[in-house]
This record gives C-alpha cells, sequence and structure tokens, in this order.
C-alpha cells in the first residue's frame, strides 16, 4: 500500500511529501528524500532516519518500522550517537 | 443651512430603540460578533475622523486625481520597463496579492456598515467600503496596461480565482479575515492588527523602496491608499476597547491569533520584496528592520495602549523573523515554475550584505544557496537548463496558515503532526497549530495541496498541477530571471 510521507532533510529549507509503498526498506525511502532535497542539500555521507523521535533501521520495511500515512520522517547527518546509519 | 457641526454629529449618531423586533434579531451575535452586548454599551463608540459623506467624496476625488496624475507622467511602459528586472517581479508579486484582497476588504468593511453595534461605526465602515473598493480598482486600472507586454501582469486580476499554492494560502487568509467573519473579529483584525500595523510594510516600507528604486508610479499609489487605510483603521480600536473591558481573554486571543496569521503571509509578501527582488544599493534596510521599526514598536504601543500581553508566542516570533523568509524564498526559488513571477539568485554582495543583517542562521540558508549555484554551474545557463534547477517533489503545506513547512530553521523544522478526531494534520509551527485548536471546526475541513492531490482533486502530475490547477503556462510560470547566467557563477 502506498505511503504518502511529510519528508524532512536536515539543511533542507522545506518538508517534501515523499511517495513509498509500506513494504519498501527505510533506507530507499531515505534515499528517495536525498533525490528529492540534493537540489538544496548535499545529502552524501552518512545519515539516519528518525521517525516518532526514535532511529530507525534502515533495512527494515516500512511496514515493520510502522510507518503510517501523513506521518513525518526526518533524514539527519549521523552525529555518532547510533549505530542505525547508513552511507549511499 | 446649519452648519457642519450643527449636522453632522446627529448624521452620525443616529440610533434608535427598535419597536416590532429585538436589537438581538437586527444584531445577532453570529454576524455582529463577540461578545454581544446591548446598544446601550456601544453608545459612545468614536473615532477622530468624523468625515461627512461629502468631505469624503471630494477628498477621494483630489486623491484620485494625484495618483492619474503621476500614472501620466512616470506610469507609461517604458518607465516600467526601465525598472531593475527584479523590482518588476516584486512588483508582479504585489500587482496580484493586493487588489483582489482590497475587495474582500469592501465585503468585511460592508458587513460593518450593517452590523456595526453603533451608527459611527457603520458610517465610517461604509466609507471603509468605498476605501477598498478604491484600492482594488487602482492598482488593476495600473497593471492593466502592463499585460499586453508580459501576460505575468495578468495574474494582477487571476491570481485568487486559480487554486495556485500561494492564492490557496491567500483565499484562506482573506476569507477567514474579511470574506467570512464577524463584524468584531473583522474590525479588531483588519484595523487594529492588519492596517495599523502590517500594512505599514506595504505601504510605508516598501514604498521608500520603490522610490529608491525609482518606481514612483507604485510609490505614489500605496502612499495613496495608505491615507484611506490610516483613516478607517480608525474603526478597530474602540471596538477593541470595548471587547477588551468585557471580554480580555478573546480580545487577547483574537490579537494573538491575527498578529501570527499576518506575520506568515507578509514575511512572504514583503520580505521577499525587500530583501531578494530589491536590489542592495537601493535597499534602505531590510525587512527584519522594518518589521522592527513599523510593526513591533507599534504592535507594543497597541498592546500597552489596551492592557494586553505579548503573545505567548513572541520568542518563537522572533526567531522567525531571522530566518522564515528566507527558508521561504530558497524553497520558492526551487519550484519557482510554480509561481507566476520570475526569481533572481543572491549575489555574493547580497549573501554578504544578508549574512550582515541576518546573522543568525545566514550560514544554513547560505549553504543552500552555495548547493543551487553548484546545480546551475554543473548544468550550466540558459532557458534550457532551467528544469534541471528545479525540485521535482510536491512540496508540503501548512494545515492552517496553507504556506509552505518552511518554518523553524534548516537544522531544525519545526513541523508537527496533530492526530484529531480521525484525521492527521501539519503545522508549520507551534502558533499555527494552537490556533487550530482553538476553532478546529473553522479550519479542520479545509484541504491543503497535499490532501486535494492525495484525494485525486488536483493532478498528482507536477505539469498538469502546474497548467490545469495553478493555471500557468510556460510563458507565465516563474523561472530565473537570468536563466542562471550569473557572472558570479
Amino acid at each position: 500500500m502506498p505511503l504518502p510521507l511529510y519528508g524532512f532533510m536536515e539543511g533542507d529549507t522545506i518538508g517534501l511529501l515523499i511517495v513509498a509503498d509500506e513494504q519498501e526498506s527505510v533506507r530507499s525511502l531515505a534515499d528517495k528524500l536525498r533525490d528529492a532535497a540534493s537540489l538544496r542539500v548535499d545529502g552524501s555521507g552518512s545519515m539516519e532516519v528518525v521517525y516518532r523521535g526514535i532511529v530507525i533501521d534502515p533495512d527494515s520495511t516500512l511496514a515493520q518500522a510502522e510507518f503510517k500515512p501523513l506521518q513525518r520522517f526526518d533524514l539527519r547527518g549521523n552525529h555518532g550517537l547510533s549505530e542505525s546509519r547508513y552511507s549511499r | 443651512m446649519l452648519n457642519r457641526e450643527d449636522w453632522l454629529p446627529l448624521a452620525r449618531k443616529l440610533d434608535w430603540e427598535f419597536s416590532y423586533t429585538t436589537e438581538q434579531e437586527v444584531f445577532p451575535q453570529v454576524i455582529s460578533g463577540h461578545p454581544w452586548l446591548p446598544h446601550s454599551s456601544w453608545q459612545d463608540w468614536e473615532e477622530a475622523f468624523k468625515t461627512s459623506y461629502r468631505e469624503y467624496v471630494q477628498n477621494q476625488h483630489e486623491k484620485d486625481m494625484a495618483v492619474y496624475a503621476v500614472r501620466d507622467a512616470v506610469g507609461r511602459l517604458e518607465n516600467v520597463q526601465s525598472l531593475a528586472t527584479p523590482w518588476i517581479n516584486g512588483l508582479k508579486i504585489h500587482a496580484a496579492a493586493l487588489p483582489l484582497a482590497e475587495f474582500t476588504g469592501t465585503i468585511g468593511n460592508l458587513r460593518g456598515a450593517r452590523f456595526g453595534r453603533d451608527s459611527a461605526w457603520r458610517a465610517m465602515a461604509c466609507f471603509g467600503a468605498l476605501d477598498e473598493f478604491r484600492h482594488t480598482q487602482i492598482p488593476l486600472l495600473l497593471m492593466h496596461e502592463l499585460v499586453r507586454w508580459n501576460p505575468q501582469f495578468d495574474w494582477a486580476h487571476k491570481f485568487y480565482h486559480t487554486n495556485n499554492w500561494f492564492a490557496i494560502a491567500a483565499r484562506h487568509f482573506f476569507d477567514e479575515l474579511t470574506l467570512g467573519q464577524n463584524a468584531i473579529e473583522f474590525h479588531i483584525a483588519t484595523n487594529v492588527i492588519l492596517e495599523t500595523g502590517f500594512t505599514n510594510l506595504q505601504f510605508v516600507g516598501l514604498a521608500s523602496l520603490a522610490h529608491e528604486a525609482g518606481d514612483y508610479l507604485f510609490e505614489k499609489m500605496v502612499t495613496s491608499i495608505q491615507t484611506d487605510e490610516a483613516r478607517h483603521a480608525q474603526i478597530g480600536h474602540p471596538v477593541l476597547a470595548l471587547v477588551m473591558k468585557h471580554d480580555p481573554e478573546y480580545a487577547q486571543y483574537l490579537v494573538d491569533k491575527w498578529f501570527w496569521r499576518n506575520w506568515h503571509l507578509f514575511s512572504i509578501l514583503t520580505g521577499v520584496s525587500m530583501d531578494y527582488l530589491t536590489a542592495a544599493d537601493q535597499r534602505s534596510g531590510s525587512f527584519k528592520e522594518f518589521m522592527e521599526e513599523w510593526i513591533v514598536d507599534q504592535f507594543f504601543r497597541t498592546l500597552d495602549e489596551f492592557g494586553l500581553k505579548k503573545p505567548w508566542y513572541w520568542d518563537i516570533f522572533l526567531d522567525e523573523l531571522e530566518i522564515y523568509h528566507h527558508m521561504i524564498y530558497a524553497s520558492a526559488y526551487t519550484y519557482r515554475s510554480t509561481l507566476w513571477f520570475d526569481f533572481v539568485m543572491p549575489s555574493p554582495n547580497d549573501r554578504k550584505w544578508l549574512r550582515q543583517k541576518y546573522p543568525k542562521y545566514w550560514d544554513d540558508i547560505d549553504a543552500v544557496w552555495e548547493r543551487i549555484g553548484e546545480r546551475w554551474k554543473a548544468v550550466g545557463p540558459g532557458a534550457d537548463e532551467e528544469s534541471s534547477v528545479l525540485g521535482t517533489a510536491l512540496p508540503t503545506f501548512c494545515d492552517l496558515c496553507q504556506l509552505p513547512l518552511s518554518a523553524g530553521t534548516p537544522r531544525n523544522n519545526t513541523a508537527n503532526v496533530l492526530a484529531l478526531e480521525g484525521k492527521d494534520y501539519i503545522f508549520c509551527s507551534q502558533p499555527c497549530r494552537w490556533i487550530f485548536l482553538r476553532e478546529p471546526e473553522r479550519y479542520a475541513n479545509h484541504k491543503d495541496l497535499v490532501k486535494r492531490v492525495l484525494t485525486g482533486e488536483a493532478p498528482a502530475d507536477f505539469t498538469a498541477l502546474l497548467t490545469d490547477y495553478f493555471r500557468l503556462t510556460p510563458d507565465t510560470w516563474g523561472k530565473d530571471v537570468y536563466a542562471g547566467d550569473y557572472d558570479w557563477l
């Protein structure tokens, strides 16, 4: 099922609508936001997805991570505080 | 023949008791406003101008003649064409946002002219309605000449008839402020907050920049309008005074709500024009400095005058003053094809100036411009490359102000989600969320652009969204003024 989500990339000036499938990985969701914001923000480097205040395992699916439609998620630079970081 | 002072007080203060109906039926609370008080409470309502209709018509005629004289002298097409291109695009913003918004003010004032609670209030509101009609006609007349030259000026009339995202936001604002508002809230929100405060940005601050930019027609137009505003804005103060006396919590709420709603709209309308679309050597001050001088100081005087407190969100407002319109402009530049005017990238000199004026967060905004500049460098300048320097994902919008989710800072966007009665809403900021929660029945059924797309009401295809829903065309949608061809790139 498609999930419309509000994505916020650290360093960006605006939130973006990112539509993903609930069977998609969190990593894939992050890549979509990274691409969508790339005109304004350099997304290279280690990042982490934060949803409802929790850093999410990038290999889990959106369904496993219990993403719901029209919720906010963030893609933030990893500052060495979490094990769930990844680089593209 | 009676002298003016013999007949005017009687004509202005002509109220009577009803014999075959009740005062509540003549002035129902739903349209006259809260608190509902008998006329005996309002009978001392007064304002300083005490204008007669004859004087009104004579004054307005003279003001119109002065505007026409300036138009005849310096308002020809070649005069406008000689202005700096970025300024002309700032003019397109105001040409679109102003006239029909003023027309909604006509309707709001007519509501006051019928449902205001004292005859002197109603007489003044009648003049206010005529004023606002004048403020509709003058910019439409002056901009009409420019349509043949540049079709983006057609948005002077077209803007509010489209579903352009900024038109949705502006309609949401003016529908509530003027078209669908009761007389008390209309006059407090419009006269005390908008006209005593925020329109100073347009009519005083922007007028001075227009002078510096050599746009004497715009300067004359808005200063002429301001003389009307200064008069009819006097309606709101005695209304607020009485509401403050009988329900101070409600008075505080109205002031807090409308200061915030005005702030977001005007930071875009005026902030962008002042800090980005006015040439650096023609700026006499930053938008923030104008805000501090013309709005914040004035607002504090209003608060003191009525015994009101500073809004609870004051620290949030002060922080937004540093960055909000910069967040919006950088975002809008990358979505310029969604708007009806053209954009310019801030040059290194502009950015140096902006850093001096907005030191708190400029580094984060500057990084965004650096990145956009890198994209232009990578693809090269030219109209064919415009699309490579545009965002592709759908931007998102606040369920209260309907403006982009661009509040907070690039490091910490303050958008927040609310679940209410089975629906999810998102707000750009805590004050927008607070306003929504005070009156959810007023706001909950309005769909922002994202929800219109998700429900199929608006096209999901981006190009179709621009052409079919926003009513833009390749000729009129916004572009980079220089198509990326900047010496400094």
